[in-house]
């Protein structure tokens, strides 16, 4: 056993033998519809049309200028319970493509299928689809690029993205497998305890040189009584996530071991009816190696002499103090951040967005037929570039929209500060009408890439979101939502190392309710981006073998747009939208390029 | 009592904390920078420092070698090439770095392409094949040669101690013998085999029997076959349809003598010769063509024969004249000869 593997799997055993009481966590809701079978779903329409324009197709004589595209989508799920503890789902995807010459278009999947319930009231187990996270540093999903605080213009086709993509909203990963958890409840010296735990397969073999991958891990958490005067309470977790390959399946050669082990601890310091103050954070270490597989020889063979063998470790810690005020609704937080630059966290570095994968409209463009860089246009509305599964390594990230964290919490090789201001009224005349946040991260490489020199990264997220109805208590909404994350990276040394790189990304909207249920929505995002950077090419895991040519940005993009909404009832709605992407570069004005288009999206869950 | 439970509790909570942050913040990463050398990878290229040698003359027999040393703004591919102005022989050296020191462009008398040096003007240029160098360029003086490891058998200079016989259709020789046709890999001559399969067509042209001069056994380094090697040149003048045969006879009477017909013969060599120019052969004695050798067998060689075969399978009629020349044949022991 992986020796970072004993101490989570002892915690458990050991939880298990001092517990007095046991229960099952947030036994299944749908235990209170009773025993029973049940339909529910999600569909959508959706018809758009996109063109493309500008000095690019200047010279460009074989592009399409105008795409149109379409599909009825219904993914309908049926629930079954055949008894009070025991709860069954699958979910039928019919898809008919608009164009599909009478039903040659119409695709039908199982999209979804899971079984849950409680064993001996205690015990509850899911097997199946099923949605598991764990912490920032080891089963997490990071936020995605380009995206701070999403106007309500954009938010219909982020949804589309979001469902298919099986993304939550609680940064949890789609898993195939099993899950059990439990609680306890101690008379004396702790509070309660929870175990979570969990196995997956994260892909399956070729029967050739792709072995089988899971993914198994879990959660052993604590809580004490509250005491003292400030109702002090310590809350402490250890978490474990690793991935293997079964060297067993297929005809490999190798397969990766990763194991990442966190002990992660909220302290309420101070919860007092005025004022809160914990102090929180998580640290733990990672390993990663192939693994040779098994020969049939008797002998064996000797290992590799090759450093992609060898097991890299690295250590991470994230520790600091959140305070809120209730009063007025302001928290702040302090992080101290160093994640070490060997540290690999497969589940909890893998992006949303594969920068490497076709796009869905205008894939290659220009007399050249080169591929497109991603864009806001293509992050705000093509399912195509997300993902949710976990990377052989280190993803491919574009510096114009994260270069700061682009593999979020996990980001290896950070060391610094990360500040963070909350703003949430709650009563008064600001109740539910503001609501804001600013986050800062001032941050330094622990390791060179290429060279001794150091970047010095600084991250700076603000979002607002003022409901104007609500603050002159008008009858209709008007709500604005705002956004905006600036990145600056620089490093010094002699010309050829430096690095220079700013961006900003802004985002705005506006949702008026114009007649009852009726909306109008305007929305803007834009991003400009100026400076050098290097993008490491990553080899076994998280290596840099190389560095591609220098990264040199000083473009601009912008997607502004307009568009109405029907809001016949909670989560079914209509809306009609039209949008312009402008992209400039200032070194190549040949290449600019505007893409427009119309669409109108149906929307229901029902 | 309720007090001092209290600040137990207390102390403990913030000693789990600090514990936690304590046991955490250990961190030790590895700060060595990762991957190439930005510089070196994207940066200008320049020469600061061009191309010297630590001495303008060389003793290799004597132990001394020669340092080359240069130096660049960055980390390049550079090539160091020594070219002997009368032999025509090369020693490449080449490196991964900003410098040449002695540390990687040291040059103990060793040659890359054969023929071996000889007492000559040579002259080392530096270039980095990846960019557009000017090659910078050093001229040095070797006074005596290297003297290489293991026992020479035969190098066919004059005052080589060994018997030739030459035998068995010769007369299907042409212009064989001791010779300085083209330059010898080492010294003033070298052995050619030349002739035509012509008279008896039966794929062989001729041969030589090499014998310790007096007669007796040839000494070598070793007597374990795995580690004793064989070691000869052999020159290809790119004649098609060519094929080289070496043999090893080893005494199997006793007699202490070579004795055609009575002794053990073990091929070595058996192949084509299909390269250009002087090449390095060397093969453990582990490796024999044609059963084994045993350790007082390999104590006991008595002779060297090479023969000349015409691969007639291949030879238009009337067949056309095979050659290849041999020169310094060696033991070594535990390694190949080393160039």
């Amino acid at each position: 056993m992986h020796p970072l593997l004993r101490t989570p799997l002892y915690l458990a055993a050991l939880a298990l033998m001092l517990a007095p009481g046991a229960f099952a966590q947030d036994a299944p809701a749908p235990e209170e519809d009773g025993p029973g079978v049940r339909f529910n779903g999600y569909g959508r329409s959706l018809i758009q049309q996109t063109g493309i324009g500008g000095t690019i197709l200047d010279t460009d004589t074989l592009a399409v200028e105008t795409l149109a595209d379409g599909e009825f989508l219904l993914d309908l799920a049926v629930n079954a319970q055949p008894n009070d503890v025991t709860e069954v789902q699958g979910v039928i995807r019919v898809r008919n493509e608009f164009g599909g010459f009478f039903g040659s278009g119409v695709t039908v999947e199982v999209r979804e299928l899971w079984a849950r319930g409680i064993v001996a009231d205690v015990l509850r187990y899911r097997v199946g689809d099923m949605d598991v996270a764990l912490t920032p540093y080891t089963l997490y999903l990071p936020e995605a690029d380009g995206v701070v605080n999403t106007p309500a213009l954009f938010r219909p086709l982020r949804e589309v993205i979001y469902h298919d993509e099986f993304y939550t909203g609680f940064n949890e990963r789609r898993l195939q497998g099993a899950r059990l958890d439990f609680g306890l409840e101690f008379e004396q010296g702790l509070e309660a305890a929870d175990v979570r735990a969990f196995v997956a397969r994260l892909r399956t073999t070729d029967f050739f040189e792709v072995p089988n991958r899971f993914i198994g891990g879990g959660r052993v958490g604590a809580t004490s009584p509250r005491v003292g005067p400030y109702d002090s309470q310590v809350k402490l977790g250890v978490n474990l996530a690793y991935t293997w390959d079964d060297l067993e399946s297929g005809d490999v050669d190798d397969g990766i071991r990763n194991a990442v082990v966190s002990v992660d601890g909220d302290v309420t310091v101070l919860d007092g009816d005025v004022f809160d103050l914990h102090l929180v954070g998580e640290g733990g270490r990672s390993a990663v190696r192939r693994e040779l597989a098994p020969v049939d020889d008797d002998e064996g063979e000797p290992p590799p002499d090759d450093e992609a063998f060898e097991e890299d470790t690295d250590t991470f810690v994230e520790v600091g103090l959140a305070a809120q005020h209730e009063p007025t609704g302001l928290g702040a937080s302090v992080m101290v951040v160093d994640v070490g630059p060997e540290f690999y966290s497969a589940a909890a570095q893998s992006k949303r967005i594969d920068y490497t994968r076709p796009k869905s409209v205008f894939d290659r463009v220009g007399a050249a037929r080169d591929l497109r860089d991603v864009t806001l246009f293509d992050l705000t509305r093509d399912p195509a570039l997300y993902t949710f599964r976990i990377a052989d390594q280190l993803m491919t990230y574009d510096p114009r929209y994260g270069n700061v964290l682009p593999y979020g919490r996990a980001t290896p090789n950070r060391r610094g500060v990360r500040l963070g201001l909350a703003y949430a009224p709650t009563g008064g005349p600001l109740d539910d009408v503001v609501a804001a946040a600013l986050d800062v991260a001032l941050l330094r490489e622990i390791r060179g890439q290429g060279t001794e020199e150091l970047k010095d990264f600084v991250l700076v997220r603000a979002e607002a979101d003022v409901d104007v109805g609500e603050a002159f208590e008008w009858q209709r909404a008007l709500e604005l939502t705002l956004g905006t994350q600036f990145e600056s990276t620089q490093r010094g040394g002699e010309p050829v190392e430096a690095v220079d790189l700013t961006s900003l990304l802004f985002e705005a909207g506006v949702t008026a309710e114009v007649y009852d249920r009726l909306d109008v929505l305007l929305g803007a995002k834009l991003r400009t981006s100026d400076g050098r950077d290097y993008l490491p090419i990553i080899e076994d895991f998280n290596d840099v073998q190389d560095f591609s040519a220098p990264f040199v940005t000083d473009d601009s993009e912008s997607l502004v747009g307009a568009g109405l909404r029907y809001r016949f009832r909670e989560g079914i709605y209509l809306t009609v939208q039209v949008q312009r992407f402008s992209y400039s570069a200032d070194a190549a004005p040949d290449d600019d390029y505007h893409l427009d288009q119309v669409f109108a999206l149906y929307t229901m869950n029902f | 009592m309720r007090t001092a439970s209290l600040m137990n509790t207390s102390t403990l909570l913030w000693g789990l904390a600090l514990g936690l942050v304590v046991a955490l913040a250990g961190c030790d990463h590895a700060t060595e920078f990762e991957g190439p050398r930005l510089i070196d990878r994207f940066g200008d290229f320049a020469v600061l420092d061009t191309l010297t040698a630590s001495q303008e003359t060389v003793d290799f027999a004597a132990g001394e070698s020669v340092v080359f040393m240069a130096q660049f703004n960055k980390q390049v591919n550079w090539v160091v090439e020594v070219v002997g102005q009368e032999s025509g022989a090369v020693k490449r050296i080449e490196g991964f770095s900003s410098t040449l020191t002695a540390e990687n462009a040291e040059w103990e008398g060793r040659t890359t392409e054969l023929p071996f040096f000889k007492e000559e003007p040579v002259e080392a240029r530096l270039f980095v094949p990846e960019e557009a160098s000017d090659t910078s360029r050093v001229r040095i003086e070797v006074l005596a040669t290297r003297e290489y490891e293991g026992i020479v058998v035969a190098d066919f200079e004059p005052d080589s101690d060994v018997d030739i016989f030459v035998g068995n259709f010769e007369f299907e020789f042409e212009g064989a013998g001791i010779s300085a046709e083209v330059p010898p890999a080492e010294g003033e001559a070298f052995y050619l085999l030349r002739g035509t399969d012509d008279v008896v067509n039966n794929f062989f042209v001729g041969l030589i029997d090499i014998t310790p001069g007096g007669g007796g056994f040839f000494e070598v380094p070793t007597s374990v076959p795995e580690e004793l090697y064989f070691n000869v040149f052999a020159y290809s003048f790119g004649t098609p349809n060519t094929i080289a045969v070496v043999q090893l006879i080893a005494d199997a009477n006793g007699s202490g003598e070579y004795e055609d017909g009575q002794d053990a013969v073990f091929p070595i060599i058996d192949r084509p010769v299909d390269w250009e120019g002087w090449q390095a052969i060397s093969v453990p004695l582990s490796e024999l063509l044609d059963g084994e050798i045993t350790q007082a067998q390999a104590q006991e060689i008595v002779a060297v024969r090479v023969l000349l075969i015409s691969d007639n399978n291949n030879q238009p009629m009337p067949p056309l004249p095979v050659d290849f020349g041999i020169d310094y044949i060696t033991f070594t022991a535990g390694a190949p000869l080393q160039l």
